[in-house]
């Protein structure tokens, strides 16, 4: 038998022992922590570590140690002992992140939290409690037979963990009318960079803000209290399609314009619907430049109507094609096709550099032409979607690196990030900054504001020690680095 | 992802893997899908870590040693594979990966007899029987021997039943339509011989001639998954003698497992002489559910007589008939056509019931642990009957559940609808 029976589960809901590698702690870090927390909650075997040195954008070091917390006073001890042997810490979810958040950049401690998956939901409060690894869908499977859904919805919600979410303030298609994580966290608890537990809600100081979406750099979020809402009542989804993705972003500024409030707003453009074609046959238009997708909703059927007529309305005046759909099953069908484009371009290339800029909703059109064309103009494939109703935009860079060479598509990666700049927007608007977008944080901010997240940075974590290498770029000028 | 395979190297099979690894864009859809993910929560026992641990493995950069205890927890039940968006083919990966890294592994003298053993008795219906029936008198002392031992034994029945002879033409019955080869199977003509009997009995009143062809044997799934790669050559040869597809409107299998090794014979054979003929097989092989389905489309299905009472019928997705084969609506409308029967659904539906292959000899606490799971969410939907399309599933099933004190009866899929044929429901 290749593990000894002694080592028992501790996974939520398993009895079954926990099979372990065999071997010995080899490193006094993995030593030390074993014997603090015992060895089923520490990975010392190089199969185990190994595995945790990526998330979905990049590979990065191999850790020491990685360390399965199951409460806080795990986490507590665990970053007692990285302290103690002067090594940093990176948190990590489910690794679903796609800027290199997770991923260690220097040799050092892992805490994975997909084993701190407790959840409470008090109906009465239209709360729920989560430990850092419950998974986020699980939040609104729990809350629903209370008449309460949780409503951000990154498209990875059946993988990610609201830690993660947390650490990059994760949104999703409800976002526009919605919100994202950060709206609906009343409170939260964390492990700072010396051992000490903070429990914090969003009064005085919001430092529970400031903790939502810094990536893991400033402490490790434990437990959440988070906000439920009720559903709406009404749901009702249309699909338009258009030649091209310029008419697509006028369509949607002619809808909000007209005072349409939708509840999501995404595009996709052809190579997109055609990756998730392939993947899932729907019948989605494959010869459209561009596709939206729309929800309207609320609790009166009226106005929800009255909204996707406005939108219908906008998309035709736009140049656009509309499809209802006619039934839940139907609507479901096409927000499934949404969730799934992202990994369906794995289909085109192996690899892919993903932006996630926001752009003010004038400038749309603008800008998805802007860089439809630099795209073409550089022979990789380019594909674009996103919550476009808050000008959010995933423009991502195709690549196989054993035929496309680093350097062009960094260069094009780029090029891009400096559209939305020089639109008014910004380089991130819930994937994070992470390790792809470090490099473009000097063109994004001014001295004085980088010197202020500095000197946050330092106030929480005066030695560097929590994911070093992530969101600030070095003090002194640095060289790009490539993905 | 990105690899240094040195796929030249390792020929064909090294070609199939490189393919999938390449594939992997790492986003971790496919984790909330496994189950050895659900159970263990850690990166290495997930389909994603595992994708990872094989590449490094074929890159040179860790050891076979290191990697396989994690991979040896994969039930294969391809679960990840239904949920990849990036259309990563798993199930190839582990396949081609356990044939190749096979050789190579170090196994203890006692682990080598239990594989041989297994691999012996399980593809031969009549040593099969005459084991079962051994186990059948050890199962009181089941108490007193060693979990690996006393795991097979908890699957036996009470009762082993006489093997039956398998008639090698079974002609059809009323208006002819056709002419379809099955295969037999291997264990499940010891444990449970009313499968394939029911399988005649309703292709044949469906107007079905039945050819059991001679010379046919096992499968070859149960080595192939375990990395028996030549012994698997073997079968999948023997098997491509025996059935000449151009003789037969379909080729049809009752279990899933099976199904879905007779169709992975492409992949077999990929890169090697007979890969043209293994497609041509393979494009003819139909679950039984799958071809009774389509005369169900075509209106041409003999119509069921209706149950004597309302029946919820619980249906359990097999992994290979689900992941593997894609198989999911057939069933299920076959189900529904019967008068007076719903069906219901399990709920956490995709989770594997723990006894994919011979999970429940080499991983018995897991395999355990997931048959509870299973047998809870199947009873939580209070059914007068259980139905599901393998065999493995069917032992599993059967015995969780009549552990935690159920006495509905589980059956498969072909022996409902041959019931309701005959009006016994
Ligand atoms: C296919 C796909 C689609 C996606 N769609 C969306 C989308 O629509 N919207 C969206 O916003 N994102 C999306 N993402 C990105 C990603 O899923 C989200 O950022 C998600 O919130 C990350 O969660 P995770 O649990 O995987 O975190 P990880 O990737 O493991 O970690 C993310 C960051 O949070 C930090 N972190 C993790 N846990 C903690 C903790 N407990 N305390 C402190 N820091 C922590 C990590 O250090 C890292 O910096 C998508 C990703 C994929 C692969
Ligand atoms: S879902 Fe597919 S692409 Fe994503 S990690 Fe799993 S196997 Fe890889
Ligand atoms: S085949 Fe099943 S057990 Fe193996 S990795 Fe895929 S989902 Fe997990």
């Amino acid at each position: 038998m290749s593990f000894s029976p002694r080592k028992t589960a501790f996974t939520p809901g398993s009895r079954a022992p926990k099979p372990r590698s065999g071997g010995t702690p080899d490193n006094p870090l993995a030593a030390e922590l074993t014997r603090v927390l015992g060895p089923t909650k520490v990975l010392s075997t190089l199969s185990e570590r190994r595995n945790y040195r990526y998330d979905a954008i990049q590979f990065g070091e191999t850790p020491l140690a990685v360390v399965l917390p199951e409460s806080t006073a795990d986490v507590v001890m665990a970053v007692r002992a990285a302290r103690a042997a002067g090594v940093p810490i990176v948190g990590r979810g489910a690794a679903s992140g796609l800027s290199g958040g997770a991923v260690p950049m220097q040799t050092g401690l892992v805490l994975s939290f997909t084993r701190m998956t407790r959840l409470e939901v008090f109906p009465e409060w239209r709360e729920a409690r989560a430990q850092a690894g419950v998974v986020t869908l699980s939040v609104t499977e729990a809350a629903r037979p209370h008449g309460l859904i949780y409503p951000p919805d990154p498209a990875s919600f059946r993988t990610s963990t609201i830690g993660g979410n947390l650490g990059e303030n994760a949104g999703g298609p409800l976002c526009f009318k919605y919100g994202v994580t950060g709206d609906y966290v009343r409170g939260l608890q964390f492990v700072d960079a010396d051992g000490e537990v903070h429990d914090l809600t969003r009064d005085a100081y919001d430092l529970a803000g400031l903790l939502i979406g810094s990536e893991g750099t400033l402490g490790l979020i434990t437990e959440a209290t988070l906000r439920l809402s009720p559903p709406p009542k009404y749901t009702r989804t249309l699909l338009a399609s258009f030649a091209e993705v310029g008419e697509c972003a006028e369509a949607v500024s002619r809808a909000i314009a007209a005072g349409a409030v939708p509840a999501k707003l995404e595009f996709m453009d052809q190579a997109c619907t055609n990756a998730v074609e392939d993947y899932l046959a729907l019948g989605l238009p494959r010869d459209a430049g561009a596709v939206l997708l729309v929800d309207t909703d609320g609790d009166d059927l009226d106005t929800v109507e009255e909204e996707r007529t406005l939108v219908e309305a906008a998309c035709r005046e736009a140049g656009g094609t509309v499809r209802r759909a006619a039934t839940d099953a139907e609507a479901a069908a096409l927000w499934q096709a949404r969730r799934s484009v992202s990994p369906a371009l794995g289909r085109i290339r192996p690899q892919r550099m993903n932006e996630d800029i926001v752009v003010p909703r004038s400038v749309l059109p603008e800008v998805v032409r802007e860089i439809r064309t630099l795209g073409d103009a550089s022979g990789l494939p380019v594909v674009q979607f996103g919550h476009i109703g808050d000008g959010n935009l995933h423009p991502n860079i195709l690549y196989d690196p054993r035929r496309e060479s680093p350097e062009a598509v960094h260069a094009l990666a780029h090029a891009i990030a400096l559209v939305a700049l020089r639109h008014g927007g910004v380089l991130s608007g819930e994937h994070g900054i992470g390790t792809i977008k470090r490099p473009f944080m000097r063109e994004a901010l001014d001295s004085v504001t980088l010197g202020a997240l500095r000197d946050v940075k330092r106030a929480l974590d005066p030695a560097g020690r929590l994911n070093p290498g992530k969101i600030l770029p070095d003090e002194e000028r640095e060289t790009h680095a490539h993905p | 992802m990105q690899h240094d395979i040195p796929v030249p190297a390792l020929g064909p099979q090294g070609e199939v893997m490189a393919h999938a690894v390449d594939a992997c864009v790492h986003c971790g859809f496919c984790l909330p899908a496994c189950p050895t993910y659900a159970l263990l929560g850690d990166e290495m026992d997930s389909p994603r870590g595992r994708i990872v641990l094989m590449k490094e493995v074929l890159e040179g950069t860790l050891s076979l040693a290191d990697a396989a205890p994690h991979l040896d927890r994969c039930l294969g039940c391809q679960a990840c594979v239904t949920a990849c968006p990036s259309g990563v083919p798993y199930g190839e990966l582990i396949t081609s990966f356990r044939g190749w890294s096979e050789p190579g592994r170090e196994r203890s003298p006692l682990d080598r007899a239990k594989r041989a053993g297994i691999l012996k008795i399980l593809p031969a219906p009549k040593v099969f029987s005459v084991a079962a029936r051994v186990g059948q008198y050890a199962k009181p002392f089941a108490p007193l021997l060693p979990a690996a031992l006393r795991a097979p034994l908890d699957l036996l029945p009470e009762r082993v039943p006489a093997m039956r002879p398998q008639p090698p033409v079974t002609p059809a019955r009323g208006k002819r339509r056709g002419r379809v080869a099955f295969l037999a199977g291997c264990a499940q003509q010891a444990l449970t011989p009313n499968f394939n009997a029911a399988t005649l009995r309703v292709l044949a009143r469906n107007g079905f001639e039945v050819v059991i062809p001679e010379g046919q044997g096992c499968c070859g799934a149960a080595a192939l998954h375990t990395g028996a790669r030549d012994e698997a050559l073997r079968l999948v040869r023997q098997n491509l003698a025996a059935f000449n597809p151009d003789d037969y409107d379909a080729i049809l299998s009752n279990a899933a497992g099976c199904g879905a090794g007779l169709k992975e014979y492409p992949v077999v054979l990929h890169g090697l002489p007979d890969e043209v003929q293994a497609r041509a097989f393979a494009a003819k092989v139909q679950d039984i559910s799958e071809f009774l389905a389509g005369l169900l489309h075509a209106g041409e299905l003999e119509p069921f007589l209706p149950t004597s009472r309302p029946l919820t019928v619980t249906y359990h997705d097999a992994c290979h008939l689900a992941h593997a084969q894609g198989v999911r609506a057939a069933p299920r409308e076959l189900l529904r056509a019967i008068p007076g029967v719903t069906v219901v659904e399990v709920p956490e539906g995709d989770l594997c019931c723990g006894s994919a292959g011979t999970y429940n000899l080499e991983q018995p606490e897991l395999a355990n642990e997931l048959g509870v799971r299973k047998a809870r969410n199947i009873l939580s939907t209070t059914p007068d009957l259980i139905a599901s399309g393998n065999i493995g599933c069917h032992t599993q099933v059967g015995s969780h559940t009549r552990r935690q004190g159920s006495r509905v009866p589980v059956l498969h899929t072909v022996e409902v609808l041959d019931l309701a044929y005959r009006g016994e429901l």
